[in-house]
């Protein structure tokens, strides 16, 4: 389980980055990524995913199918 | 002051005007710039002898540090008639949707018309542009008076409406809430880290339109998918 960010709806903020307990975020070579293999959907740290709580966009950041 | 140092009521207009388009001058900094430039009594001969070099040196350099263009700008507002209105309000031209292929529309919280130098809750217009890659357009100037008789509920969303066809709005300042009404109503905010002159920013973004634009850009400037990826595979490979 892991959350991804929407490539055409991420403006590129930043805000994720320093929020994500498991240094998950990434700038990628367009906008910032989520590492699949690391990120636990902040399960064990926090209630909400912290990044989809500061994210400035909706739905930009979400689940990714299994 | 004796009755030959008073200023004519003209170039006391074209002073204030000329201030207004410099950042941060007020008529009375640029007065003083120019007293101790060509001394008193100020006088329209006097001020066609100012060229952009006299300018800049002036007490003490007062405004080396200010945008040439805008100095220039200042100085032909200085030496030429004010004509009502003309000098504060740019023409605007008319557009037609599909005039400019690939362009996106802004909004620049205003006060002065030149400058990005409103809070977006308190300038007194909104500049809306229609840029692409190779032009730029003034196609409206709105007020952010409402208007008489008509009671506004929420202020900023009232602001928010009346730029809704914008994609994109620039200003120096927006609180959270206003920041919030505005992308829920589609609209990109850009805040800026202080006042820009607005030619600046518009050629900011020509510069990432005709560049590869970031995705949400693309996405609001119709560019079809395939298209965002191709650049993705180039940026990436």
């Amino acid at each position: 389980m892991a959350l991804y960010i929407v490539e055409a709806d991420c403006i590129s903020c930043g805000d994720c980055l320093p929020v994500c307990p498991t240094n998950s975020i990434t700038e990628g070579a367009i906008v910032f990524k989520i590492d699949k293999k690391t990120c636990t959907e902040c399960e064990g740290d926090f209630d909400i995913p912290q990044c989809v709580k500061v994210c400035p966009i909706d739905n930009c950041i979400l689940p990714l199918e299994a | 002051m004796s009755s030959q140092e008073v200023l004519s009521r003209e170039l006391a207009l074209r002073i204030g005007l000329a201030a207004r388009a410099l950042p941060d001058t007020d008529a009375k900094r640029l007065f003083k710039v120019l007293t101790n430039c060509v001394g008193l009594p100020i006088t329209e001969e006097k001020i066609g002898s100012i060229n952009l070099q006299k300018l800049k040196a002036a007490e003490d350099g007062e405004f080396s540090g200010v945008d040439e263009g805008l100095l220039k700008k200042a100085l032909h507002i200085l030496k030429h008639d004010v004509e009502a209105g003309v000098t504060l309000k740019p023409e605007v031209y008319a557009y037609r949707n599909g005039d400019m292929p690939g362009s996106v529309r802004i909004a620049c919280a205003s006060n002065d018309a030149i400058n990005v130098d409103g809070h977006f809750g308190s300038c007194s217009q909104f500049m809306i542009y229609q840029v692409s890659a190779d032009e730029a357009r003034l196609i409206d100037i709105r007020g952010t008076e409402a208007p008489a008789g008509l009671e506004v509920e929420d202020k900023n969303t009232f602001r928010a409406e009346l730029i809704q066809d914008c994609q994109v709005i620039y200003m120096a300042s927006v609180g959270g809430p206003a920041a919030a009404k505005i992308v829920k109503l589609g609209i990109h905010p850009m805040k800026l880290s202080g006042t820009e002159a607005i030619a600046g920013i518009i050629g900011q973004l020509q510069a990432v339109i005709a560049g590869t634009p970031p995705p949400w850009l693309a996405k609001i400037m119709g560019i079809e998918a395939p298209n965002r990826f191709r650049f993705e595979r180039e940026a990436t490979g």
